[in-house]
């Protein structure tokens, strides 16, 4: 194929233009990892003396730290498994049945993604507070739900796309039950995408940040919650580990992800010579 | 079943579709239920509580607040910052996708990585991240005072050069992720024929190149507009009161002064906001989508 000739100053030129653009990227993200062992939080980069003063700090006697991870965890938990449940059924329905309004669902589906999320927060915090619920963890995992279920329903149909029905078929051809072919074909091949959708329900739930702090009272603060008030009210040194922790924590997640649809890849190309792989994108890549 | 398939061929058939169809309605339901009741229907109290009086009779009173005085300059605001925003991750946007389609594929492999990444960590901790760097003794101000640039330090922060910076990281990665497939489908084969005609970089950039990406670089830059329109941690963190936006408006009168009514009204003039955005984008695809068939054929 012909292409285009490839000037050398062109090369540099654009290598630096990405650096720096990756720089930009990047900076906000190392400058907390770094800092946060640094003795003195908030300003001096690179840091003159290190520490791990801060860590300590999230857990001494006092902090509110444990109470509102403990919340969050809870929290995106419950979403989890409420977001699992649509995704799995929702995603069935999209995918393996003939659904009148079919383009109805898909757009309701995306609506939540679509839509600023302080409106979706406003509406939910209206919702709730007649209800006398405003605090609860169940509400708030309710509303996180709005948000996360529509990116579970997202993944998993790519997910289920991406197992060819022929292998389904063929089990049901040589008589296994409906419920045989979902243990022993479907779900098995679907297991690297509902772990993918769980793990990003779980992230969208406990990063969540407008409906927690609609939906939140004085007892009930999640960690973004938390993390917003100590920059706004009290400069607390010890939100720059959190901070920390949360990218660690992310990266590791996403890690995770690349892991399971790595193992998972091989699985259904040995059942099948047709290379069919069209649901297993990148990590990441169809939640956008 | 089996013994119906024996004695009628022509109506399992039907049955099946049926079935089928009544299989995909019962699995359809908890998504459908959850979102009608948990979204969409608070979308509608929105709605109602906007167009309400104290007395409970119909009034466009609060719209008629929320388009006046300081309201309306909170709106200009938002839009302000967005437009800046979206120009500007449109820009960096293109000049990276564009530097990232031309990388050997391990590095721009990487290079992904490092624009996906940061999309998936917390943007109230990204946030953060440059509130460190931008301060008067934060990184950017150190290392532009060691190169003895002029007047340094700057003010980087609590101004709106700094909620632009700070948006514009968040919004970076949708635009590059959807220049960077937009650029991954140009043809390479059509700029060599222009340019084995003679056709010089410049004009290659502007003849063909651009108008092949211009439906991608436009909805990138209404897609980043949208999300910038209803931003709220950013902004309320990096700006001053000069930076106040339409979801800081609507926060504060929930939670502060318990004006629901307003920021009802507030939220569905977003929202209405947000709706032309999306049929913007809508149709800029739909016309991409036909010059597109226009050159194949």
């Amino acid at each position: 194929m012909m292409e285009l000739r490839k000037t050398l100053a062109g090369r540099i030129t654009l290598t630096a233009i990405a650096t720096v653009i990756l720089l930009f990227l990047a900076l906000p993200i190392v400058v907390i990892l770094v800092t946060s062992f640094s003795n003195n939080a908030f300003a001096a980069f690179p840091p003159d003396s290190w520490t791990l003063g801060w860590y300590k700090a999230l857990f001494a006697d006092g902090s509110k730290w444990p109470a509102a991870l403990t919340l969050s965890a809870f929290v995106a938990c419950l979403s989890t498994v409420f977001s699992l449940i649509i995704g799995v059924t929702a995603a069935t329905a999209l995918t393996r049945s003939e659904l009148p309004l079919r383009s109805a669902v898909y757009a309701l589906v995306l609506g939540p993604l679509l839509i600023p999320q302080i409106v979706t927060a406003l509406g939910l915090f209206l919702l709730f507070e007649p209800a006398a619920m405003l605090g609860s963890p169940i509400a708030i995992a309710l509303g996180h739900t709005v948000l996360a279920s529509p990116i579970a329903v997202l993944i998993l149909i790519a997910t289920l796309r991406g197992i060819d029905e022929r292998l389904e078929d063929a089990a049901a051809s040589m008589g296994a039950s409906r419920l045989t072919i979902a243990r022993r074909i479907t779900f098995p091949l679907a297991a690297p995408g509902m772990i993918a959708a769980a793990i990003f329900s779980f992230i969208t739930s406990f990063d969540e940040f407008y409906i927690s702090q609609f939906l939140s009272s004085v007892d009930t603060v999640t960690l973004p919650v938390q993390v917003y008030n100590s920059l706004t009210f009290d400069i607390d040194p010890s939100v720059t580990a959190i901070s920390a922790i949360l990218i660690a924590f992310a990266i590791l997640a996403l890690a995770l992800v690349a892991l399971v649809r790595w193992l998972g890849s091989g699985r259904q190309n040995s059942l099948l010579s047709v290379e069919n792989t069209a649901g297993i994108a990148a990590p990441g890549g169809e939640t956008v | 079943m089996a013994a119906l398939t024996a004695t009628a061929p022509a109506r399992p058939r039907k049955l099946l579709a049926s079935r089928k169809t009544r299989v995909g309605i019962l699995y359809a339901l908890p998504v459908v239920v959850y979102l009608l009741v948990l979204f969409v229907y608070p979308i509608f109290t929105t709605l109602f509580l906007s167009l309400k009086n104290a007395d409970g009779s119909l009034t466009l009173h609060w719209y008629a607040e929320a388009l006046t005085g300081v309201n309306l300059s909170v709106l200009i605001t938002t839009l302000r910052i967005s437009a800046e925003t979206a120009l500007l991750s449109l820009v960096f946007g293109f000049l990276l996708a564009n530097a990232i389609s031309r990388l050997k594929p391990l590095w721009a492999a990487l290079a992904m990585l490092i624009v996906v990444v940061p999309h998936f960590i917390s943007a109230l901790v990204r946030t953060y991240g440059w509130i460190i760097l931008l301060g008067d003794k934060g990184l950017v101000n150190e290392t532009l005072g060691a190169m003895s640039v002029p007047g340094a330090p700057f003010r980087l922060l609590y101004n709106e050069l700094g909620v632009v910076i700070g948006t514009t990281s968040m919004m970076l990665p949708y635009t590059v992720l959807l220049l960077y497939g937009v650029m991954r489908g140009v043809d390479r084969r059509l700029l060599a024929a222009a340019s084995s005609m003679g056709a010089g970089r410049v004009t290659i950039f502007r003849r063909i190149y651009l108008p092949l990406v211009a439906p991608g670089l436009a909805s990138a830059g209404l897609l980043s507009f949208i999300l910038s329109l209803g931003y709220y941690i950013t902004p309320a963190l990096m700006g001053g009161p000069n930076q106040t936006m339409i979801a800081t408006l609507i926060n504060q009168q929930v939670t502060k002064e318990n004006q629901w009514n307003g920021a009802a009204a507030q939220g569905v003039i977003l929202l209405l906001l947000t709706f032309a955005g999306l049929l913007l984008v809508k149709l800029v695809s739909s016309l991409g989508a036909s010059r597109k068939k226009r050159s194949a054929s």
